[in-house]
C-alpha cells in the first residue's frame, strides 16, 4: 500500500476533488462553494477541532465507510497537556470520534514514544480520553517487528525508511501534531511529527541533514488531513519541555501539511521571536519539493471561533 | 491439603513478583516474602550496624515458628514448594539410599548459618548467597522472568497472522518488552544445582544447606505443636522412610528441629499412631534435636565467618570504592552501608521500568556481587518512576516520593569532547540537549563555535544523554558518580537545595541554540532589535547576547 502514500499532491488533490464531487449530492452546501485551504478556529480543544474539520467539509471528505484510519498525535513524552509537548487528548478524542461518525471501521491512534511506552500512555492522557470508544485503539509501537521498510523514490538523502506497518496498511493517515519548539529543527509540527512513525530516527540526527531527511520522509508519508493543536504552544524547551507555554487557543486544520505547519509557525513566538514558515528549514525544503505551500498569505483561510 | 497451601503460596510469591513494577501501589508490599524472612533482616542489621524497620516483619515468622514449628519450610517457602513439586517429576525413578554422611551434612546448614551471621558481624553481607527467598527472587528476576517474556512473545508472534486476519487488534499489536540482565546464566546454574541435589536425597537443600531452615530449626524444638508417636508403635520404619526431612528416628523419637510439620509420616503410618498435639512441655524427653553442632564446630564456623567477612570487606575494592564508576540506584544508602544492607534479591532490578538496573559482577569487588548498578548506556533512569526503593526489603535503596527521588542525584554527566560529534566533528547534533529533562546541557558559543556543555548543578545523572548519544559504541557523554547524593536519612530535596542544585528547566538557555537551529534568521536590517546581521559571537561571549532577549 506504499503507493497510497506515494501519491503526489496533485493526484491527491485531484482525487479528493473527485471524491468531493461525487459526494456533492449529499452535501447541504451549494455546488461550487470551495472548502478553505486552512481552517483556523479559536476555542477549546474539542470544540475547535470539530469546527475546524467541519469547515474543511467534514470528516467524510477524508474517511470512507469501513476504512481503517491511523491517527498520529504527539504522545511520545510522559507528560500531561499543561506541558504542551503532547497533543491535547481532547483534540485526539474529537478526531477519533469524527472518524467513527464518518464510518471508520477502526481508528488506530499510535506513536513510537521517546520515553517508556507505558508511562507515555498513562501521562499523555489519550488512552484515558478514548477509553470507552469502540473500535478505537491507542497503541505504542516500540518493537522492530511492527515496522516495515519502504523505498523513498524521491528521496534526496533518504532512499529507504522503516515505517510502522499499521500506517502502511491503512488507507487513511491523519496527522495530529502539537505545536512546539524543537531544539534541532526550530519547530516541531506535522512534518516533524511524522518522524514518530519511523524506526531509526536517530540517523536523522547523526547521519543525515535532518531538514532534508524530513522533506524526504514527507514524500512517502502523506497524511490526508493535518489538524495542528495550537491550543497551547511550547515556545521554548521543545520537543520534550518543560519550557515556556503560551496559549494561542487555536486549532489549525488543512489538507496541505506544509501549509498547516507554516501557518502554525506564525501563531506564536519561538524562542522569543516571530518567524514565518519559510524561515523554518525543513518546511522550506519540503516546499521546494512541491509538497505544499510555505507561504500562506495567498491561501483561502477560514477563521472562526468555536 | 499441604500441596494446596504450597501451591497457593508459590502463586502468591509469583504474583507479588509480577506486581513489582512501576505501577506498584504504595500500600502493596510486593517484597513481603523477603521482609518476613528473619535471616535477611538479621544479617542486614548485623552487617549494616543499623536497625532496618522492614526487618520487624521477620518477628512474625519467628513467633509463628515458636508456636507452630518449622511449618514455613513445608507450607510457605516457595523454594521448598518448587523442590517438592519437581521431586516426583525428576526423581521418581531415582534410587536414593540413606546418605552415609547424613549426620555431618545435617550440620552443614548450621555451619552456613553461623558463617553468614559471623561474616555479617564482621561487616560483610553474604547471606544472600544461600538464603532461599533472596536466591529464588534473584533466580526469578535474572533467569526465569526474561525467558518467560520471550516465550510469551514467541507465542504472540505465532498467533499474530491469525489475529491480524481476524482483526483482533489488541492481540495483533501486543508485544512485551523482554528484559535482559547480566549474570542470568550463573544465577540459573546455581538454581539448577539446587534442584539437581534432590537426586541424592529429597529436599537435599532444605535438609542440609538452607541457612534459613537452620535458623528456624533452632527455634522449632520449642514449638507447641510437636510430633508424638503412640506407645504401641511396632517400629515398622515406614515413617522414617516417608519423612522428606529425615526427622523421624527410631523408637518414635523425633528430631524436632528437622520436623517441618508436613505430616507425611502420619499419612504413612499404617496404624495411625502419629499425632501432632499441642504440647505444654518445653522439650520432651528423648528429643535429639538441639543443634548438634559441637562447641568446636561452632567456634570454627564463627572464625571462618569472621575470616570470610574480613576477606570480603578488607580488599582494595573497599578503600577504592570511589574509583569504580558504579552508578547506584536513586536513594541508595552511602556505599559502605549500601553494600552491607543490600541482600541481592534482585527485586529492584525486576521492577525497574527501563531495565537500566543490572547486577554487578566484580565491579564492586567481592562485596558487590549482584548489587544493582545503573547501565545508563543501555537505558536511562526514568524520572517518573520510583519503584526500586518501594520494593527494597531492607531499604538499602530508600523508598522515596518522586520529588525526593528526582533530587537523589546519581552523578553528573561528563562530555567527552574528543568523541562528541559536535566538539570533534562540528556536526549538527543536539540529541543530549533535546532529551535532557532538566536542560542541563546547553549550547554556548566557545571560540566562535556553538558547543554543548554540561551545567553540572542541573544534572541529576538520569542518563538519558548517555543512552541516546548517537556515537557508536561508547557514549560521548557519560554519567560519572561525581556529585552523587547518598543519604542515610533526611531529605534529598533539602540536601540538593543546600548544594544549590536545581533540577528544573531553565527555558532561558534555549535561546542560545537559536542560530543554525533550523530557524533561519532573515537577512537585512534588524527590525525590533532582531538578531539579523549580528556579528559572529566573539570568543568568551557573554551568556545572553542581545537580540534574543525579547
Amino acid at each position: 500500500m506504499t503507493d497510497r502514500h506515494g501519491l503526489t499532491r496533485r493526484d491527491l488533490l485531484k482525487g479528493t476533488a473527485a471524491g468531493v464531487a461525487l459526494s456533492l449530492p449529499r452535501l447541504p452546501r451549494p455546488a461550487g462553494a470551495a472548502e478553505p485551504d486552512l481552517a483556523v478556529i479559536t476555542g477549546e480543544p474539542a470544540a475547535a477541532t470539530r469546527r475546524a474539520v467541519e469547515a474543511l467539509g467534514g470528516m467524510s471528505r477524508f474517511v470512507q465507510k469501513g476504512q481503517r484510519v491511523v491517527l498520529k498525535p504527539n504522545m511520545s513524552f510522559a507528560s500531561g497537556p499543561e506541558r504542551a509537548s503532547n497533543t491535547h487528548p481532547a483534540v485526539v478524542q474529537a478526531v477519533a470520534q469524527m472518524c467513527l461518525e464518518a464510518g471508520a471501521a477502526q481508528v488506530m491512534i499510535l506513536d513510537n514514544p521517546l520515553q517508556s511506552a507505558e508511562l507515555c500512555l498513562r501521562r499523555a492522557g489519550v488512552a484515558d480520553a478514548c477509553r470507552n470508544m469502540k473500535n478505537v485503539y491507542v497503541q505504542m509501537f516500540t518493537d522492530h517487528k511492527f515496522f516495515r521498510e519502504i523505498k523513498v523514490p524521491q528521496g534526496k538523502v533518504l532512499d529507504r525508511v522503516e515505517v510502522i506497518k499499521e500506517v502502511l496498511d491503512s488507507p487513511v493517515l491523519i496527522s495530529l501534531p502539537q505545536a512546539k519548539s524543537h531544539s534541532t529543527t526550530g519547530v516541531s509540527m506535522g512534518i516533524k511529527g511524522l518522524m514518530g512513525l519511523i524506526w531509526d530516527r536517530w540517523s536523522f540526527h547523526s547521519r543525515y541533514n535532518i531538514n532534508q531527511a524530513l522533506a524526504d520522509l514527507a514524500t512517502v508519508l502523506r497524511p490526508k488531513l493535518t489538524v495542528l493543536d495550537a491550543t497551547r504552544a511550547l515556545t521554548t524547551g521543545g520537543p520534550s519541555g518543560p519550557g515556556e507555554v503560551v496559549k494561542p487557543n487555536l486549532v489549525i486544520a488543512g489538507i496541505d501539511p506544509i501549509a498547516v505547519d507554516s501557518f502554525g509557525v506564525g501563531v506564536a513566538p519561538w524562542y522569543g521571536q516571530q518567524f514565518r514558515g519559510r524561515q523554518v528549514d525543513h518546511l522550506a525544503a519540503a516546499g521546494q519539493r512541491g509538497l505544499g505551500k510555505v507561504d500562506t498569505e495567498q491561501l483561502n483561510i477560514l477563521r472562526a471561533t468555536a | 491439603m499441604r500441596a494446596a497451601v504450597q501451591t497457593l503460596s508459590l502463586l502468591l510469591f509469583t504474583l507479588l513478583f509480577a506486581l513489582a513494577n512501576f505501577r506498584l501501589p504504595d500500600w502493596l508490599p510486593a517484597d513481603i516474602y523477603l521482609r518476613l524472612n528473619p535471616l535477611l533482616g538479621l544479617s542486614a542489621i548485623l552487617a549494616g550496624r543499623a536497625w532496618v524497620p522492614r526487618a520487624a516483619w521477620g518477628l512474625v515468622l519467628i513467633l509463628a515458628t515458636i508456636l507452630f514449628g518449622r511449618f514455613f519450610c513445608a507450607y510457605v517457602c516457595p523454594l521448598g514448594a518448587i523442590l517438592d513439586f519437581l521431586d516426583p517429576v525428576l526423581f521418581r525413578r531415582a534410587h536414593r539410599p540413606p546418605l552415609k554422611a547424613e549426620a555431618t551434612l545435617r550440620r552443614v546448614k548450621l555451619v552456613t548459618l553461623v558463617v553468614f551471621l559471623a561474616a555479617a558481624a564482621a561487616g560483610a553481607s553474604l547471606v544472600y548467597l544461600l538464603d532461599p527467598i533472596a536466591l529464588l527472587t534473584r533466580t526469578y528476576t535474572f533467569a526465569l522472568y526474561p525467558p518467560f517474556v520471550g516465550l510469551v512473545n514467541l507465542l504472540l508472534d505465532a498467533i499474530r497472522p491469525m489475529a491480524e486476519a481476524l482483526r483482533w487488534v489488541r492481540v495483533s499489536t501486543l508485544s512485551y518488552t523482554q528484559p535482559v540482565f547480566y549474570m542470568s546464566l550463573i544465577t540459573l546454574l546455581i538454581f539448577a544445582g539446587i534442584i539437581a541435589l534432590g537426586r541424592l536425597a529429597p529436599r537435599f537443600w532444605c535438609r542440609y544447606l538452607c541457612p534459613l531452615g537452620a535458623l528456624l530449626s533452632l527455634l522449632s524444638p520449642w514449638a507447641r505443636l510437636r510430633r508424638t508417636v503412640g506407645p504401641e508403635c511396632p517400629a515398622c520404619g515406614l515413617c522414617q522412610e516417608a519423612c522428606p526431612m529425615g526427622a523421624a528416628e527410631d523408637e518414635g523419637r523425633t528430631r524436632s528441629g528437622e520436623c517441618i510439620q508436613c505430616r507425611t509420616c502420619a499419612a504413612a503410618c499404617p496404624q495411625d499412631l502419629i499425632t501432632f498435639p499441642a504440647s505444654p512441655h518445653l522439650l520432651p524427653p528423648g528429643d535429639s534435636s538441639l543443634p548438634d553442632l559441637s562447641r568446636r564446630g561452632l567456634l570454627t564456623s564463627m572464625a571462618a565467618g569472621v575470616g570470610l567477612g574480613f576477606l570480603v570487606e578488607q580488599s582494595p575494592f573497599t578503600p577504592l570504592q570511589n574509583k569504580q564508576p558504579l552508578i547506584r540506584p536513586p536513594g541508595a544508602l552511602p556505599e559502605s552501608e549500601f553494600l552491607t544492607t543490600c541482600i541481592r534479591c534482585g527485586e529492584c532490578m525486576k521492577s525497574c521500568l527501563t531495565n537500566t538496573l543490572q547486577p554487578s559482577l566484580w565491579e564492586g569487588g567481592l562485596a558487590g556481587l549482584w548489587t544493582p548498578k545503573l547501565d545508563l548506556r543501555f537505558a536511562a533512569c526514568e524520572q517518573e518512576c520510583n519503584v526500586c526503593g518501594k520494593v527494597c526489603p531492607t531499604q538499602a535503596i530508600r523508598s522515596l516520593g518522586l520529588e525526593e527521588k528526582t533530587h537523589a542525584k546519581l552523578g553528573t554527566a561528563i562530555l567527552r569532547k574528543e568523541m562528541c560529534l559536535v566538539w570533534a566533528q562540528d556536526k549538527l547534533c543536539l540529541i543530549c540537549d533535546e532529551i535532557c529533562p532538566y536542560d542541563a546541557i546547553v549550547f554556548r558559543t566557545i571560540e566562535g563555535y556553538r558547543r554543548p556543555v554540561v551545567v553540572a548543578p542541573r544534572c541529576n545523572g538520569c542518563g538519558y544523554c548517555e543512552q541516546r548519544c548517537p556515537v557508536e559504541g561508547e557514549s560521548a557523554i557519560v554519567v560519572a558518580p561525581i556529585g552523587q547524593i547518598r543519604l542515610r536519612t533526611g531529605s534529598y530535596v533539602a540536601e540538593a537545595k543546600k548544594l544549590q542544585l536545581d533540577f528544573r528547566p531553565n527555558p532561558g538557555d534555549d535561546q542560545f541554540i537559536l542560530k543554525n537551529e533550523g530557524l533561519r534568521v532573515e537577512p537585512g536590517p534588524a527590525k525590533d532589535g532582531g538578531p539579523a546581521g549580528r556579528p559572529p559571537a566573539a570568543p568568551g561571549a557573554t551568556q545572553k547576547p542581545q537580540g534574543f532577549s525579547q
